[in-house]
């Protein structure tokens, strides 16, 4: 069989039932393709649970082993006094970078990581567990201890990139909490602001070329902590704290000749930011300037006949996209898809 | 077959490793979507862990990690644990650049090789000036749009210094690949940050000039539009009261009447409270079709419905725009 000719063939709908075998398939196991990003198996975890949830699919789910499992992830400090040493006390997100705790249960090798805390608390939502038996004030205390004088969010405290992506997960863990005493949101804010580029986009940290993903987390964030109100394009041209306009019409030019949207002017479309950028369009309150038909037409040439989305058109599926996609067609208000909470990347409901 | 010397001999059977009793994955209870790991992945693994725990930190561990990360470059785990080791034994930090490069190959879209790559050349300081930019310099000719690189190369002139040339640089990519947005950026990046240049003002003329060229070159590309618009951010007045920027507009559109970024600058400056002259009015009315129905009552309504038709994906948006201009358009 020709698989790259197969999956060409013109599929003029969306395979709802398809893409849940797809995503019923991955929840029973993923492939050995998947080690190389197991050190985020929350993340893909969270793809899984949430495309399922999307699809009104988790019936059929064991939630409470599902619970038990994201919180056999946590970090827990042996005593409050554990709070003040530096640490992050959240989730890890694999079993690769978790280690016991030593004889007197101190927990020595504490590799938890602010994504995977964002996508452990995410699940625990989608399967509706009581958040409140988590111990949320170990992980908000020890998160500031990532906070960077320059308002941006290092993910784990033994050292790595800071960038926009960690301070939306800062922000959406602190509103999943109901709790802003994690964040410095001012801080967090002037941030993300220095993120704006001069064309109106958000790069990933200051300087950066302003692109699609790093657009989303800057606008989900900024919404999450409540500095972005409702109906914002009838406030434009009122002050705003960040270039609406501009941002506006960056994020329009996205969406390409062929339908689909690209991440960065001059390059290809990708079906994942479909999600990314349309997310920001929807925060917005601009979704609907998107040509929603071409949009569609671009994802169904990404749909694959395994189910699942690919990234390119005629092109394998996998997980990361497939869950975007996904993510996409419940902004284009395909049937029978629950609504999504942008700015949480859950659906309304679990949100 | 063969024995080929790339086929790897499990730990087990590997003599310098047999005092070390691995330590296999716990999963815990039920896992939930689990992976199915390769048996070298997962014995690889189960001496990381043992090493880790032990906190051994030696060359043998130090290699180990080298093996983790080329079947896990994404574990943040296992390059910390080597940093560790490299720190106890003073190593060579310019062997290290070797091996990220190495890695680099067949990893480059990997946030943890590029940290780590930062982590090394912050410690070599001023000697990893040149090295990082011929290092990002490499990837960048393999993916001139690399964000890692561009990134890792912006960090490293804040930090370390080298913008001799990074304007030339800017200007030889631009010259390669006009579309390149990444290299626009970077220009941007260079005539708003360099220590040896005199910052956006004393740049802008220069700039304009230059910018100007390149649409002219390829009036659809977007990025040296927004480039333009972008040298007057913070200036408002400067960008209604420059002739070059209505000129460059005026200019494209005569030749091709398409071309939506010209029109959208044209409407923003309406928007924004420009006075237009005689020869831009003309030029709009040319635009508007004869099968458009009752002329629009201003420019900047003309404006609108001529992007309606050319920018048709964005109608909505453009008929939008049409009904909520602000004041100073809709008095022209």
């Amino acid at each position: 069989m020709d698989a790259g000719q197969s999956s060409l063939s013109p599929t003029t709908s969306f395979d709802r039932d398809r893409h849940v075998r797809f995503l019923k398939m991955m929840f029973h196991g993923l492939p050995s393709g998947y080690q190389e990003q197991e050190i985020n198996h929350l993340t893909l975890a969270y793809f899984v649970i949430s495309g399922l949830d999307i699809f009104g699919a988790l019936d059929q789910v064991d939630k409470e082993e599902i619970a038990n499992w994201v919180l056999s992830f946590q970090a827990r400090p042996k005593s409050k006094a554990d709070l003040e040493n530096g640490q992050f006390y959240g989730f890890h997100g694999s079993r690769t970078s978790m280690f016991p705790p030593d004889s007197s249960n101190v927990l020595i090798h504490n590799n938890s990581h602010l994504a995977s805390t964002y996508c452990a608390l995410a699940i625990l939502k989608i399967v509706g567990y009581n958040l409140s038996s988590i111990d949320p004030d170990s992980i908000l205390i020890s998160m500031k201890n990532l906070q960077q004088p320059d308002g941006s969010f290092m993910p784990i405290h033994t050292g790595a990139e800071a960038d926009l992506r960690f301070v939306f997960c800062a922000a959406a863990i602190c509103f999943v909490l109901n709790n802003w005493s994690g964040i410095d949101r001012e801080k967090a804010k002037d941030y993300i602001l220095n993120c704006q580029s001069y064309d109106g986009g958000f790069g990933l940290v200051p300087g950066s070329e302003s692109h699609g993903g790093a657009t989303y987390c800057a606008v989900a964030a900024l919404r999450l902590m409540g500095f972005i109100e409702d109906d914002l394009l009838s406030k434009m041209t009122s002050s705003s704290i960040i270039n609406v306009p501009l941002l506006l019409e960056w994020s329009l030019q996205r969406q390409t000749i062929g339908g689909g949207l690209q991440g960065r002017p001059n390059k290809a479309s990708d079906s994942c930011y479909a999600f990314w950028v349309g997310g920001v369009l929807k925060i917005l309150g601009a979704h609907k300037f998107l040509d929603k038909e071409a949009l569609c037409e671009f994802l169904l040439t990404c749909q694959s006949q395994y189910g699942g989305f690919s990234k390119f058109p005629g092109q394998l599926p996998d997980l990361y996209h497939s869950f975007y996609a996904m993510s996409a067609f419940s902004l284009l208000e395909e049937p029978d898809l629950k609504s999504l909470c942008v700015e949480l990347g859950v659906t309304d409901f679990a949100a | 077959m063969d024995s080929d010397e790339d086929e790897r001999i499990p730990f087990s059977q590997r003599a310098e490793w047999s005092d070390v009793k691995p330590v296999s994955q716990d999963d815990g209870p039920n896992p939930v979507v689990p992976i199915a790991y390769t048996d070298d992945f997962r014995e690889t693994m189960d001496y990381f862990r043992a090493v880790y725990q032990s906190d051994e930190r030696t060359h043998r561990s130090l290699a180990l990690t080298e093996e983790a990360i080329d079947m896990n470059a994404g574990n943040y785990t296992v390059w910390h644990f080597r940093r560790l080791i490299l720190e106890t034994l003073n190593a060579d930090l310019h062997n290290e650049l070797d091996f990220i490069e190495r890695i680099a190959k067949s990893n480059s879209k990997n946030y943890q090789i590029w940290h780590h790559r930062r982590w090394v050349a912050e410690k070599l300081g001023t000697k990893a000036t040149e090295l990082e930019l011929d290092f990002t310099r490499k990837v960048l000719s393999l993916d001139a749009k690399h964000y890692h690189a561009w990134s890792h190369r912006q960090w490293s002139l804040q930090v370390l210094g080298g913008w001799e040339e990074e304007l030339d640089y800017c200007g030889k990519l631009i010259e390669e690949d006009i579309f390149n947005n990444s290299a626009w950026n970077q220009r941007y990046f260079v005539i708003t940050r360099s220590p040896l240049l005199g910052g956006l003002q004393a740049m802008r003329e220069s700039e304009v000039r230059y910018t100007v060229e390149a649409i002219l070159a390829n009036p659809d590309n977007e990025s040296p539009w927004r480039y333009l618009r972008g040298l007057y951010k913070g200036d408002t007045s400067l960008l209604l009261s420059d002739p070059q920027v209505v000129s460059v507009c005026l200019k494209v559109l005569s030749t091709s009447m398409n071309c939506v970024f010209a029109l959208s600058l044209l409407l923003d400056l309406l928007c924004l409270g420009f006075q237009p002259d005689q020869e831009f009015k003309s030029v709009v009315e040319s635009l508007r079709t004869s099968d458009s129905a009752t002329p629009d009552s201003n420019l900047a309504k003309t404006v609108c419905s001529v992007l309606e038709r050319v920018d048709s994906l964005r109608s909505n948006y453009w008929a939008w725009r049409k009904n909520n201009l602000p004041s100073p358009a809709v008095q022209s």
